[in-house]
């Protein structure tokens, strides 16, 4: 698949056409501009025409501006499939289930927090357990593990580690309906019981930001931001937990697709229709592993309010809580009808127009590279009518890990982060090449471009002083 | 012959194994895997630890195969350095060596997420081999 096969729609619309892939049956769109279109490969191009095939697909299959190559689906890819003869795809949401990212805004200023970098990092990483294998401080019973998955982030808050207002600052408050702990296998409770309260590795990080420039006065007022404000970005998922569930029910679904004659171009794609008992035990478990992800962000953040209070005498508020990877029941407009569609976000992030808490469109959060800015956007109407209410969800890699590795030392990268007064700390010093600036898309292009779109609105820029990479 | 080289994937991490058989090419991805988890000349032959399974067919052999070893890795904390596997039919049997992973001791590496099934098939022509994308 080329680039010549793409018909331009408009400025930031580019048209991968019904025909350009055997069994598509809605067209595609990959939303770029000029300058993204040189990162954008034919691999991407190729995921987006595979998704087009599944059963019950509406209106078209959606890249944002992130887009790269994954497996199965694109990373930055979207797709709704119609709730009763759409179907199900764990390659849709990922491994990681709703990996995700959470905003804290605490009442420090740059400069205080600045001049005791060392120690407040020094003191994160010892609260939060991170790198390979990491595990929570939690020795959890299987009942309260199942508690976990039910509940999500309501868990966490009723056990001491937060209050309600927090919940009402997470996308679905915390917590997705339908969550069933029995269709959960033992191993993938066995993976993830230790874990949870912890960061995990790879792409995870925790980030001391300040607010560097306020994009949209009266959105950041509603969230609470302001210039030179100190804020802590997590971004991290469900553990092994949610990795197993996936390999649990790709596997499962590998007969099943067969079973119900579904015609796959790639196998990472297997899916069933979401009304079938395949379908609704993966959407349980699934579930599940999305309220891990909110229950491991809610404790996370408990602990970075403590290190804030102990250190510096001050509080931090929860600003937003986004999942980038996930599948959700959903409704929305499909041409001139109202649908119940499920939205696969595959490295995509919910922009809602509407948010109950803050009265506008929800806190997006968008996590830049290791060192590069980070975005608060919210959702909008347009992204209602144009992405089933979706947006970008980071910077979207350029460069494979292995490239990295091999154009790139972690001396540099973390001389070149040291220049621009950015501290790091982690326990695996060979993998920080993998994450620098180099390796991804500038975030700046693609918030451009998510804006000029208007599917996600600008509303402050963060900059990073301080890095934990888990 | 090369045992197994890491190729380029922009999201994750590929690597293509190669086996004069089936039981060589299943050992030298099991080591692509391991590799990638923890540095193995961290790891001395210390324990044993048998792995069985069957599958429907030879690609989901090989995926279970690499998926249990990721288990074996982050839920029994064992890294396997050496295998020998016998494969007949759609079961395989492995003897693994290797030991309890020691984080004062092994140099631990990247965290695999999981194995997919993105392109993941065996070919053969002079010999087998297989290409694997590891979610990272």
């Amino acid at each position: 698949m080329t680039l010549a096969e793409l018909v331009r729609e408009d400025e930031y619309i580019w048209e991968v056409p019904e025909g350009t892939a055997p069994g598509m049956r809605v067209p595609g769109r990959i939303f770029l501009s000029d300058a993204l279109m040189k990162y954008l490969e034919p691999g991407a191009i190729q995921q987006v025409a595979n998704v087009a095939t599944l059963p019950g697909i509406q209106r078209w299959s959606l890249a944002m501006p992130d887009v790269h190559t994954g497996y199965g689906f694109p990373i930055g890819g979207v797709a709704a499939f119609d709730a009763t003869e759409g179907v199900l795809s764990p390659g849709g949401v990922g491994f990681d289930i709703n990996c995700g990212t959470r905003l804290l805004a605490t009442t420090l200023f740059k400069e205080e927090v600045e001049q005791r970098i060392d120690e407040f990092l020094a003191a994160l990483f010892q609260a939060i357990p991170s790198g390979l294998g990491s595990k929570g401080p939690l020795r959890l019973s299987e009942t309260e593990l199942d508690n976990v998955f039910s509940s999500g982030a309501k868990w966490a808050v009723n056990h001491g580690y937060g209050d309600a207002k927090d919940l009402t600052h997470c996308e679905s408050d915390g917590c997705l309906d339908g969550a069933d702990p029995s269709k959960v296998s033992p191993l993938a409770k066995k993976r993830g019981k230790p874990q949870l309260g912890s960061l995990g590795s790879g792409n995870h990080f925790l980030e001391i930001q300040y607010v560097d420039q306020i994009c949209e006065r009266h959105a950041a007022n509603l969230f609470g931001l302001k210039e030179e404000q100190v804020c802590i970005m997590l971004h991290s998922g469900s553990r092994g937990a949610g990795h197993q569930i996936c390999t649990d029910y790709l596997k499962v679904f590998q007969g099943a697709s067969r079973k119900y004659d579904i015609k796959l171009p790639d196998k990472q794609l297997a899916c069933v229709p979401a009304e079938s008992p395949e379908g609704r035990n993966y959407f349980g478990a699934m579930a599940a592993a999305a309220n891990y992800a909110w229950t491991n962000r809610q404790m996370m953040s408990f602990w970075v309010r403590n290190v804030v209070e102990q250190k510096f005498g001050a509080t931090a508020t929860l600003v937003y809580d986004v999942a980038h990877n996930i599948a959700k029941l959903e409704r929305h407009s499909v041409g001139e009808a109202r649908k119940e569609v499920y939205v696969h976000r595959k490295g995509a992030t919910r922009a809602f127009d509407k948010d109950s808490s803050y009265g506008i469109g929800q806190p997006v959060l968008i996590p830049g590279s290791m060192g590069t800015a980070s975005y608060v956007l919210h959702g909008t109407k347009k992204a209602m009518t144009t992405t089933f209410g979706s947006t970008c969800h980071g910077a979207g890699r350029v460069l494979s890990r292995k490239a990295a590795k091999r154009s790139l030392t972690w001396k540099t990268v973390i001389e070149n982060l040291r220049q621009k007064h950015i501290t790091i700390k982690t326990d695996d010093l060979s993998a920080v090449p993998e994450e620098a600036p180099e390796a991804y898309k500038p975030i700046d292009e693609v918030i451009e471009v998510v804006s000029k779109l208007g599917i996600s609105k600008a509303v402050a820029r963060l900059a990073p002083i301080g890095v934990i990479k888990g | 012959m090369l045992k197994y080289e890491f190729v380029e994937h922009t999201a994750d991490l590929t690597f293509k194994a190669c086996g004069r058989d089936l039981n060589q090419l299943f050992e030298n991805a099991a080591e692509a895997l391991e590799s990638t988890l923890v540095m193995l000349e961290s790891v001395a032959l210390r324990d044993t630890t048998t792995i069985e399974m069957t599958s429907d067919s030879c690609e989901d052999l090989l995926y279970d195969w690499l998926a249990d070893l990721l288990v074996t890795f982050e839920v029994n904390r064992f890294a396997v350095k050496k295998c020998i596997v016998k494969i007949a039919g759609l079961s395989l049997n492995v003897e693994c060596w290797g030991e309890r992973i020691d984080p004062n001791k092994h140099i631990l590496n990247t965290e695999v997420k999981a194995v997919t099934y993105h392109n993941l098939q065996i070919k053969k022509n002079n010999v087998y081999h297989a290409e694997v994308t590891l979610d990272v």
